[in-house]
């Protein structure tokens, strides 16, 4: 009887020990994130997320994907590439996640890429594509490519305004770097002269040398790669310096810095906006509908918080569950599959058209140049 | 190569940011003197004071002179809570220098974690205290906030002074730093210095904060690059040396804006590491290591 008893005892005992995260493996879909929850890309990567939870939130109210539930793991990478690895391997070994949604640290991304890829787990990213091939194929970017962003600067400023001479300021980010290559290399074709590429750090709490050497090489206009208070940095050094027709044409952004940054020059400081940004640039149809749907969750949660960010967040899980419906699977390969499978997805953010050669899904350019007008974001 | 205009123009810029420099190594030293500890905190409190008083003119729409003189204090109070709880208890234990100073590396990451909880992971910002501007002299702007730094920077510095020679407690501080055990042997509360230096530590970096954010954005991690550019500051001047700290920022802050003019801005860093190494090879105890005043 005792013998019995300590049996009973010790299996009730290993069974309390069996772990939750096994039988939960079973009744979840796992997503992973690493966001930058802190660090440069806080702004954006909180946003980002969440604008993820929301969607899941919807998704779970509605049973789910293919009957489980969604569950959301999002780890802080501090904005740095190698907490990034960490947060991956973390969450590949212990959590085992079945796909990834992770944030807008391009160098986080890109540093652990290669050790997702051999786990065969998809991921959907804020950020740009990790550069290899190999790690593309499991890539799939919600971000609209660089050249947008430049299309949109450069096509306003050549109609809009005599200006001809540029300089650029940039970041070290990869994203930033890109869109500075991309720059320079149109800048031609466009009708401009870069008379000066200049670098900065997003953390640098001066940048009015750099500005300097823009306006002494004869620049009429600095367009800015890069995200965060540093925009707010540059526009307060501008006008620190006296330099009172000099143009800011900053990147694409969170509401804050940016509106700060309008504050500061007025209409002489322009943004890179995506319609969500500015939902009076929407049109009626189907995009007006999807934005509303988020526009409405976005601001009984959270107000009159930008909803930049948040809204590719909350297209990431869109693109995911529409994924994993058409492949009606939770296997990572099936999943990879049908995103580059997938019909044309009318996100709030913008249209996605993901393909088997298109891993980068915007592909109509959706920017509108904003200002800060009447204290309210509007179409320049 | 750049022409004179630009040259001095960036001379200006180097100052103005150089002279927060100077005020957060001050920071450093004061700790420094008290203690043998290194907190590397210190940067955190320019962000706090910058962070509330950009609280208290946004959420509560206080005159800036109220902002700036609830803000102090309020930084002033955080530095005394991390010195009892952090500092103090490990202090007390006899733990090694190295584990108490790194302690203070904890505290920060910490007090930027409830930043971004209690307010938010945003950048902020408000208005210069004089609209307008820039005052301009031929060429060369000089923004009116840069008016503020060096005022308020002077008078700091000058209130420093007298609090050092002229009360009890400033010369009973600069007793601790010269010798902490002669100093309690005479009856010197060294505990209690150990809580004003914190206390005052701080307070300068609120001031360093509040005036400097409106020359730019201030986040919850902006400490960070100000605390590493005070203490090369404050290791230029001759760690401890107060006077020799506002020194060392200053020409920290020229230094990288010529090494930005000259050789572009990925070289600002190297430069100030340049110097570094430099100051570290060949005037081990700063450059201005003569102009520390001796306790009588």
């Amino acid at each position: 009887m005792t013998s019995r008893l300590g049996a009973a005892v010790i299996a009730a005992a290993l069974l309390s020990f069996v772990p939750g995260g096994a039988v939960q493996a079973q009744e979840t879909y796992k997503i992973g994130a690493a966001l930058g929850l802190t660090g440069y890309a806080a702004a954006s990567d909180r946003a980002w997320r969440d604008g993820q939870m929301l969607a899941i939130e919807a998704i779970n109210a509605k049973g789910g994907l293919l009957g489980k539930k969604i569950e959301y793991i999002g780890e802080d990478n501090r904005s740095e590439p190698q907490e990034a690895v960490v947060v991956y391997r973390k969450m590949m070994s212990n959590d085992k996640v079945n796909i990834f949604a992770s944030g807008c640290v391009s160098a986080g991304n890109f540093a652990a890429a290669g050790a997702v890829i051999r786990s065969e787990t998809p991921m959907v990213l804020c950020s740009i594509l990790p550069p290899r091939p190999e790690e593309q194929k499991w890539a799939f970017s919600i971000l609209p490519p660089p050249r947008f962003e430049m299309e949109a600067r450069y096509g306003w400023l050549k109609a809009n305004s005599q200006v001809r001479k540029i300089g650029i300021m940039h970041d070290p980010t990869p994203y930033a770097q890109l869109m500075k290559d991309v720059a320079v290399k149109t800048a031609q074709d466009s009708g401009f002269e870069v008379v000066a590429v200049e670098t900065y750090k997003p953390d640098d709490v001066d940048m009015s040398v750099q500005i300097g050497r823009i306006n002494a090489a004869g620049g009429g206009a600095i367009i800015k790669m890069g995200q965060g208070g540093s925009t707010v940095t540059v526009a307060k050094n501008i006008k620190q310096l006296g330099l009172d027709t000099m143009i800011l044409m900053a990147s694409l952004d969170d509401g804050v810095p940016l509106k700060a940054a309008g504050e500061v020059l007025g209409e002489r400081f322009m943004f890179v906006a995506p319609p969500v940004q500015i939902p009076s640039s929407i049109p009626d149809g189907a995009f007006r509908k999807a934005a509303d749907t988020f526009l409405t969750a976005w601001r009984e949660k959270y107000g009159d918080r930008d909803p930049n960010a948040g809204a590719r967040g909350w297209d990431s899980i869109t693109v995911i569950a529409t994924a994993v419906e058409l492949a009606k699977s939770y296997n990572g390969p099936a999943v990879r599959d049908a995103l580059e499978k997938l019909p044309p997805i009318q996100g709030a953010f913008a249209k996605f058209n993901f393909t088997a050669t298109q891993h980068v899904g915007i592909t109509e350019n959706p920017y509108v140049v904003g200002v800060l007008r009447d204290g309210r974001f509007q179409v320049k | 190569m750049p022409d004179a205009v630009q040259f001095i123009q960036s001379l200006v810029n180097g100052v103005g940011v150089g002279l927060i420099y100077g005020l957060v190594g001050i920071g450093f030293c004061v700790i420094y003197n008290a203690s043998g500890i290194v907190n590397f905190a210190q940067g955190v409190f320019v962000m706090l004071g910058g962070m509330a008083c950009e609280v208290l003119l946004r959420k509560f729409h206080l005159p800036l002179p109220i902002a700036f003189l609830i803000a102090v204090p309020f930084v002033a109070l955080v530095g005394l809570l991390m010195e009892v709880l952090v500092v103090r208890p490990m202090w007390n234990r006899g733990s090694p220098l190295f584990a108490i100073i790194l302690a203070t590396l904890a505290t920060q990451i910490m007090i930027e974690r409830i930043t971004i909880l209690t307010v938010d992971e945003q950048p902020h910002t408000f208005q210069e205290f004089t609209l307008g501007g820039p005052l301009k002299i031929g060429a060369i702007a000089i923004p009116y906030q840069l008016f503020w730094i060096v005022g308020c920077g002077a008078l700091m510095v000058g209130l420093l002074w007298l609090f050092f020679t002229r009360t009890r407690a400033g010369r009973a501080l600069r007793a601790c730093s010269q010798n902490r055990e002669a100093a309690a042997l005479l009856g010197i509360p060294v505990g209690a210095m150990l809580l004003l230096s914190f206390a005052l530590s701080a307070a300068l970096g609120a001031v360093a904060g509040i005036l400097v954010t409106p020359m730019q954005a201030i986040a919850f991690n902006s400490g960070t690059p100000f605390g590493v550019s005070g203490f090369i500051a404050a290791i230029i001047g001759g760690f401890g040396n107060a006077a020799g700290a506002l020194a060392g920022g200053i020409l920290l802050g020229v230094l990288q804006a010529v090494a930005i003019v000259l050789l572009g801005a990925g070289f600002k860093n190297v430069a100030a590491l340049t110097a570094l190494l430099f100051v570290l090879f060949l005037f081990p105890s700063g450059l201005f290591a003569g102009l520390k005043p001796k306790a009588h």
